[in-house]
Order: C-alpha cells, then structure tokens, then sequence
C-alpha cells in the first residue's frame, strides 16, 4: 500500500526546499559527469596533441588507438589481469568465508587480519609487494638463504610475467574483502533451511554446493560487479608496481590513458582510450543497475 | 457541518484510481472506521484527511471548515500510527513535547499538558525511557499519550493496533474505547480487523477498491450488508453462501437447499422483495449462529458432519448443503463428532440473498 | 565434526592469516632494519638492532629528485585535502540522501539515478576536461583543486550511503514530525540527523579512506607542493637515483598507511559496514 508517492506539500519552502537542496548536486552530476563525459567524447574526435584543441578530426583517434601495438598489449593484460584476479579473489574469498562460518574462536581476530590490506593505498601495497618481489634482495634471495640455490624470480622485470605480480598484489589486497561480502552473506541465510537440509541427511559440503551458494548469487554478482570494477579502473596498483613496464609489458588501459593524455602530450588518443573504457564499464554497468533499480521498484 | 466531512474525494496515479469518489460526514464525538482488506484505499484516505497527501478531486473539511489547502499542522488533527512513530532518539516526554515545542506553547504548559496526559494513560514512570526501552504496549500507550497532547478536534488512527501481541490487542481496544467514552472525541480509525471494527465503532465505512461498499453502524452492516462482499468480510467466522435458484412453491417464494441426497424446499419470509427474482440463481447468506439443531421438523435436514472446531463457548461444525462448506456455530452439547448425521435448521427470518451476477442484496 | 578436520581448518585459517599478516611483517622490519642488516638478512630474518633512522629520513629526509624533504610536506597536503573533501561530501551527501528518501518529487529518482551512475564511471574519462575546467577556475594543481574534485566525484557514493540508509527510515516517522508542526529543516535536524549516527561514522571513514588512499586525482590534478601522500610515496619509491634504500621505502609506506590503518584498528566496524553495505546495494 505503500507506493513510493510524492506526499503533499504545503506552501513555498515546502514545495521548493527539496528540489533546491538537491540541486547543486545536481547540477554538478550534470556538468561534471555527464557534460565531462560528452567533452572527453568529443576531444577523442580531434586531433588535439600537447594541447587540446576543438577541431574535428573524425575517428582518426580511434584509428590511430586501434593500430597502436601498446593498446592492444594493454587491452591483453586488462583480460590476463581481470580474468586471474577477479577469479583469483572470488575463489580465496569464497573459500575463507566459508571456513570463517564454521563457528571458528577468534573469528572477530581472523576477520579483521584477512581485511586489514582492503584499508590500503595501492600505492602503499604496490610499494610493498615491489620490495618483496624485487629480484635483488627479496623473495629470491630467501629461497637462497633457505637452500634453493637455483631459485629465480625475475617476474617484475620480466616482460612476460610483469602484469602476474600485478595479480598477486591485487588477490592479496582484495580478497578479504570478498570474504567480508560473503561472510555477511552467509550470515543473512535462514538457519531453518540449513537445519532442514541437515535433516534430509545433506553433508556439509553438499549443503554449501547446493543449498547456500546458489543462495548466494546476488551477492556474487554484486562482488563480480565490484571486482570488474576495481580491474579495469586500476591504475593505481600498476603505477605503484610495475610503472607499466618494462617497457608497457604491463601497461593496463588506465595507464595508457594517462601515459597519453599527461605524459605523451597525445591527448586525442587519450580520450579515446577513455571514451573506450567508459563504453565497456558501461556495457557491464549499465544492465546491472536497470535490474537494480528495477527490481527495488517492484520490492 | 460535522466535525470531519468527506466530499467527493479521489485519488489518482497516474491511470491507477485508488479512491474512486468517496463520500464521508460523521459527527462531532463519532467513531468512524474506515476497513477494508489491504490496498483498498483506506490508507489513502487517511493520509488525505490528514494531509500528507493530496486528494486529486473533492473537498475534505474539518471541524467546518475547508482544509484542501491547509498543513497538516494547522488542521488540528493528531495521528496515532502503526509503527507508533515516536522519534527514537528522544525520550518519553521529549517525544510528547517535539510538537507543543514546535508550536510555542510556553514551557511551563507544556509540563503540565505533559503531566496530564502521562496520569491519564498512566505512562508517568515511563516519562524519562527512551523508545527502544519501552515494550510494544508502552509504545502504543506513548503514541497516543502524544496525540492527546495536542487536543485535537479529531484524532487519526492509523492501524494502531496491528502491531501488538493478540492479547495486548484486546487490551488496549477496549482501552481505547474507554478513553473515546470519557474524551468524547471524533475518531477517525483505520484497520484491517473487522472485530476491531465492529466493537470499537459508532460508525463504520468498508472500503474495497477505492470505493465505499457500505457505510453505517457496526449492527446494521452486520445484520443488512448491502453486498456479497461486505457480508463477508464482516463477521468470524464468515457468513455461509450456498448457491440456490429462487423458486415458487404453493404460493410461497424460497429455494431448495439439499444435503444427502435429502432436498428440502424452504419458504423466504423476505418474499416481497423477490418477487420480480423468481427463477435466478440467487447466494443464500446464513451466519453461521442462523442454524439451530432440532431433532426433527419440515424444514430440517440431515447433514454429515466433517469436522468439527469446538472454541470452547461454541463448537463450529463442517457440513455441506447444495455442494458448498457450510459451517454452524452449535451449541457444545449439540454438536456431533465427524461423520456422525446432525439435523439442522437455518433461521432464515435473518438470511439474506444476493443476486448470484451482481452481487448486490436482494433481501 | 571430526576432530581432524577441525584441526585442519583452523590450520588453514591460520595460514590465510600469514598470508595477509606477511606482507605487513616485512614492511615493519625492514622499516627498523640499516641497509646493511637487510643487505646481511633476508626479507624475514630479524633485525639484529632497531633502528629508526629510515624512519627519520622516509620522514623528513628523502629526496625524490633534487627535493629532500621527504614525506612530511605531502603527509600535511593530504590532512589539509582529506579535512575539508570529507566534511563537504559527507553533508551533501546526507541532505541528498534526505531528499531522495524522504522529500521525493516528481524527476528526483530520475537524479538519484543519474547520481548513481557517478560510482561506477571510470574517472580516466574526466580527466581531461577536468584539468582544463580547474585551470579556467585558476585551481589547478592546488590543494583546493583537488578537494574540489574529491567532493564532486565523492558525490555519489555518499548520496548512495544516505539514502540507502535513510530509506529504512519509517515515513510514518516523518509524517508524525510534519503534523507535530516540524518543516523540511527541523524534521532533518531534530530528527534524522540525531539517528544518523552510524552512517555518519560509515561515510566519513569511507571518504577518509577512499581521499587519503587516492593516487589518480593526485598524479594528475596536483604539482609540485599540491601532492598528497600517495603521490608522495610513489615518487619516492620509484625515484631511479643510485641506491634502492628499501628500509627508506617501507618506512614511508608505513607513514603513508598508518592513517588509514588506525581508522580501521579504531572504527573497523564502520569500515566494514561501509563496504559491505556500499557492495550490497549496488
């Protein structure tokens, strides 16, 4: 009965009050987003370099990004990136929470060290893994000392395996976090169906592959949503880590995207490989958010 | 003018009606209920009559006077809601005064506004709880300890009772009607619960889709409602329908009512008003306290008993007659077990028919 | 459950924790290590004496480039960023929430929704018309600059903060408030802002987190005595001059986090809540 319906208002400042205080935020969600977003898009159409400038130059942007040797690397290591971390972190995640529910002492300890690196920077953890991973003084010569005399790890300077140690970092930022999700998530299942399941004689591993996983589902597709999120936004991490290289071996399109509109003076090409990630971010965003906002609708 | 008067009154989204034309007038010091299964409208109304939503047509007028284009704080009115409402982080008094500090009543009257009304509800240990510290009847005593503050020509009550335990509920009904007696004043009051209904009101509306079925007191809605689904919403349990064609026999006007195979022609006292009714399927309506148990009579018939539901005072018996579950409020001692043969005889001076397409009371 | 298979999930569980545990171990003594020791050690061996000369130096005496005063000039630009950005997007954020739950009128969902998408763009899109835009208003590369537009692109997530949370509000709450006589600005101050507590304390340590933690915003929106902290570290840490000094490195690292890592020691709860609840909800 309760229809989400504007009530009545009564005089001026009743009537008027709310759209005025919303509109600030308004009116700079318009200019600032979406007006940034239709400037960003139109520069990807000129042929601005060092500066920007206004004249259209049609795709010769998009051309020039689509030729470009550096941009399909980072669109690869985007894939290697997001496909191994967000797989990565789920898999961890999920396997943690679910051991965290097994009414485990000191979980309140546990919990707060598996999600302590979620408080970062990734500057601060790039900075960190960069000197664990270093091949000089960090993980190879511990194996050394400890009798792996013909151990190399070379990866962070390793054109090939540059973008791996990126996944490393990001699963141990990120996992406790997809702990948290579905620790939170576990914890909001009716015991009565896991009792009645027990009842029927399930196992336990049964019951979670069965009854409450499947349970799970919007919170593993909220947590998938979060993680693409956090991957093909990541720039941070890569900059902290790796710098993109060597070379860009493991440049990610958020660091092209800064390399050429603030490093390179190739503005145009920057804002197209902006514009791109916008279209993909929006491709993954855009249906989630309807089901959303329409599913509340209905609730 | 009475004290709340309802004229004409919709309400529409969009192409969504939820009130439909809506007519109203009770008098000062009245009990009106406004009930109706959920989505009727009934919430709608109330809201209007308050303010908090507009209507899209009519008048609503309070005390006399016009109020479509008054605040709901200028419209003398105090509301009493399911949830209680009461502001969760402040205290008992706090939560009575918000409105009086609001207003401006002077501090010195708003604690003996305050004191007045904790002695009448008999909150005055309470006064200093913060909500969260109160049980569920405490809260429901607060909200209207803070409706009284304000001594309003009308009080709003929106479903103040549903939130409560079954026993609370009796409680406090009888407590509100109480205090409607010694107060004297106009209630406007909203449910679901057509025992609430009947008990507390002097006059009730039942709504059903935007539209009111019938409006008038609890004993004439109970004993003429003026269709089929008011004469089923009010009552528990619920009035019998048993399908029947409307015959003539002998100069007589009735229907045939059969139950093992045994058919038995029953004479209507309301003949008059059926005469242009012969030969349509018409719905017999019997309460079921309209059965009396005979040992035999021409009027009688032998009904199997299915099951049976003693409450104690009354058992219910399950039986058939033409095809339908019928069920009869019998007296303990009368009442048979499962598949034994009971005898019984519907007092149809009190029955009611309607017209099986419209619905609508035929007598 | 048997009573090996308890033995062995805590011994996975204990695991996982050295996993998470690790990383922040090797920062920690390597910070208090001489360049010697670490050149002496490996990444796990103790110390053989403290020292907090890296410290010192992460501090005050770094050089990145020809400047050597290490972290301490960014550390301050990052309070003076972080202050007012939270206190700013924090308020908006909570008078939007109030309106979006509690005052709806025709269009504002179609606002909350166009706000909404806000979370989710990726911010390299606004870059470049953001740069120019803060060079018209004459606060490029300044610290006002930046809170600027931490505060815009802060917007949403609070927006989204409060409103979620403001919509488990009770209306009949607010309609009891309007016939006790209280407007749009009393109801907000008398009433909800009293009960908003807790989701206060969730955005504001989720904005804390999310400014002190920025690195985007920084790199490109900030110069020379603008930079915050991450901008700070990461110069430091990847500045090509002679010698690596790790001790130096993990020693600013730890400046730089310490921040945030007492927020959570202090208010995990909070943090915790802000993301799961900020995850849940969209």
């Amino acid at each position: 009965m309760s229809n989400p319906t504007q009530s009545a208002h009564y005089g001026f400042a009743e009537r008027w009050l709310p759209r005025l205080v919303l509109a600030p935020s308004f009116l700079l969600t318009i200019f600032f987003v979406y007006g940034f977003i239709a400037w960003n898009g139109y520069l990807s159409f000129t042929s601005s370099r060092l500066l920007p400038n206004f004249e259209w130059a049609g795709i010769v942007q998009y051309q020039a990004l689509f030729a470009s040797e550096r941009w399909w690397v980072a669109v690869k290591n985007l894939f290697i990136f997001g496909g191994l971390f967000i797989g990565g972190a789920m898999a961890v995640g999920i396997f943690l929470a679910i051991l965290l529910d097994q009414k485990i002492r000191a979980e309140g300890a546990l919990r707060t060290i598996y999600l302590y690196p979620m408080a970062l920077s990734f500057i601060v953890t790039g900075t960190a893994w960069k000197w664990m991973l270093n091949p000089g003084l960090g993980l190879e010569k511990l194996m050394h000392d400890w009798g792996f005399a013909n151990f190399t790890f070379d990866w962070l300077v390793n054109t090939d395996m540059s973008i791996y140690t990126v996944v490393i970092a990001a699963m141990w930022q990120s996992s406790g976090f997809v702990m948290a999700l579905f620790l939170a998530g576990l914890r909001g299942i009716d015991e009565s169906i896991i009792k009645a399941a027990q009842i029927d004689g399930a196992s336990l591993p049964r019951i979670y592959w069965k009854i409450i996983l499947p349970a799970l589902r919007p919170v593993f597709f909220s947590t998938l949503m979060i993680l693409c999120h956090i991957a093909i936004k990541s720039f941070d991490l890569v900059m902290a880590l790796t710098g993109g290289g060597p070379g860009f071996a493991s440049d990610v399109p958020a660091t092209f995207m800064y390399s050429m509109a603030f490093t390179r003076g190739q503005t145009g090409l920057g804002a197209a490989s902006a514009t791109m990630m916008l279209m993909t971010v929006a491709a993954i965003v855009v249906p989630y958010l309807y089901s959303e906002l329409r599913g509340n609708r209905n609730a | 003018m009475g004290a709340l008067a309802i004229k004409n009154v919709t309400k529409n989204f969009g192409d969504t009606h939820i009130l439909k034309g809506i007519d109203i007038e009770i008098e000062s010091g009245q009990f009106l209920i406004l009930v109706g299964p959920s989505g009727c409208g009934k919430s709608t109304l109330m809201n209007i009559i308050a303010g908090l939503e507009s209507p899209s047509t009519g008048e609503v007028h309070i005390g006399g006077r016009m109020v479509n284009n008054v605040a709901p704080k200028d419209r003398d009115i105090a509301m009493v809601f399911q949830s209680y409402a009461l502001y969760p982080t402040m205290n008992v008094r706090q939560n009575i005064a918000f409105g009086m500090e609001t207003r401006g009543v002077p501090k010195k009257e708003q604690d003996e506004i305050i004191a007045r009304v904790a002695k009448m509800l008999q909150m005055d240990h309470l006064l200093d709880r913060k909500p969260s510290q109160l049980s569920g009847g405490q809260r429901q005593r607060v909200a209207m300890g803070r409706a009284l503050a304000r001594d309003p020509i009308l009080f709003l009550f929106d479903e103040p009772l549903s939130n409560l335990d079954a026993k609370l509920r009796v409680e406090m009904r009888t407590e509100i009607k109480q205090l409607h007696h010694r107060l004297k004043t106009t209630i406007v009051y909203v449910t679901h619960d057509q025992i609430e209904a009947m008990t507390l009101g002097d006059k009730i509306a039942v709504m059903k889709d935007g539209v009111i079925q019938q409006f008038g007191s609890p004993q004439d809605i109970y004993e003429q409602p003026a269709n089929l689904f008011v004469a089923s919403f009010i009552g528990s349990p619920s009035m019998n329908f048993i399908p029947c064609h409307l015959a003539e026999q002998n100069g007589a006007l009735g229907v045939s009512l059969q139950s093992e195979g045994e058919a038995r022609f029953i004479a209507l006292p309301q003949a008059a008003k059926l005469v242009g009714a012969v030969g349509k399927k018409v719905i017999l309506g019997i309460r079921p306290e309209q059965f009396d148990v005979v040992i035999d009579s021409g009027d009688s018939l032998a009904c199997k008993v299915h099951l049976t539901e003693p409450t104690g005072p009354d058992t219910m018996v399950l039986t058939q007659l033409n095809g339908v579950e019928v069920c009869a409020r019998l007296h303990p001692r009368d009442a048979k077990g499962p598949g034994e043969t009971v005898r019984l005889q519907p007092d149809v001076s009190k029955a009611v028919l309607f017209d099986a397409e419209t619905e609508a009371r035929l007598a | 459950m048997p009573k090996f298979w308890r033995g062995a999930l805590y011994a996975a569980l204990l695991v996982a924790a050295l996993y998470y545990l690790l990383p922040l171990y090797v920062m920690v003594i390597t910070s208090i290590k001489t360049m010697d020791q670490i050149r002496a050690g490996n990444l796990l061996s103790l110390p053989t004496g403290i020292s907090f000369e890296a410290w010192g130096k992460a501090w005050s005496g770094a050089c990145t480039g020809v400047d050597c005063s290490g972290l301490q000039p960014f550390f301050w630009n990052s309070i003076r960023m972080v202050i007012p950005a939270v206190l700013i997007s924090t308020t908006l954020g909570a008078l939007n929430g109030y309106v979006l739950s509690k005052w709806r009128f025709r269009g504002s969902e179609l606002t909350f929704a166009l706000i909404l998408f806000g979370v989710f763009i990726p911010f390299q899109v606004v870059l470049l018309p953001m740069a120019q835009t803060l060079g018209w208003f004459g606060i490029a590369n300044s610290i006002a600059g930046l809170v600027t537009v931490h505060v815009i692109y802060g917007l949403a997530s609070t927006t989204l903060f409060f409103r979620n949370y403001y919509v488990s509000i009770p209306d009949e709450l607010i309609k009891a408030a309007r016939l006790d006589g209280a407007g749009f600005w009393r109801i907000f101050l008398r009433i909800i802002i009293p009960m908003s507590t807790p989701i206060i304390m969730v955005v504001l340590i989720w904005q804390f987190t999310q400014i002190w933690n920025d690195f985007l915003f920084g790199v490109v929106f900030s110069a020379g005595d603008s930079k915050p902290i991450t901008v700070g570290l990461n110069n430091l840490a990847n500045t090509s001059t002679s010698v690596k000094e790790y001790n130096v490195d993990m020693s600013a690292a730890l400046i730089a986090a310490l921040p945030t890592i007492l927020v959570y020691v202090f208010a995990g709860k909070y943090f915790v809540r802000g993301l799961t609840a900020g995850a849940v909800k969209g």
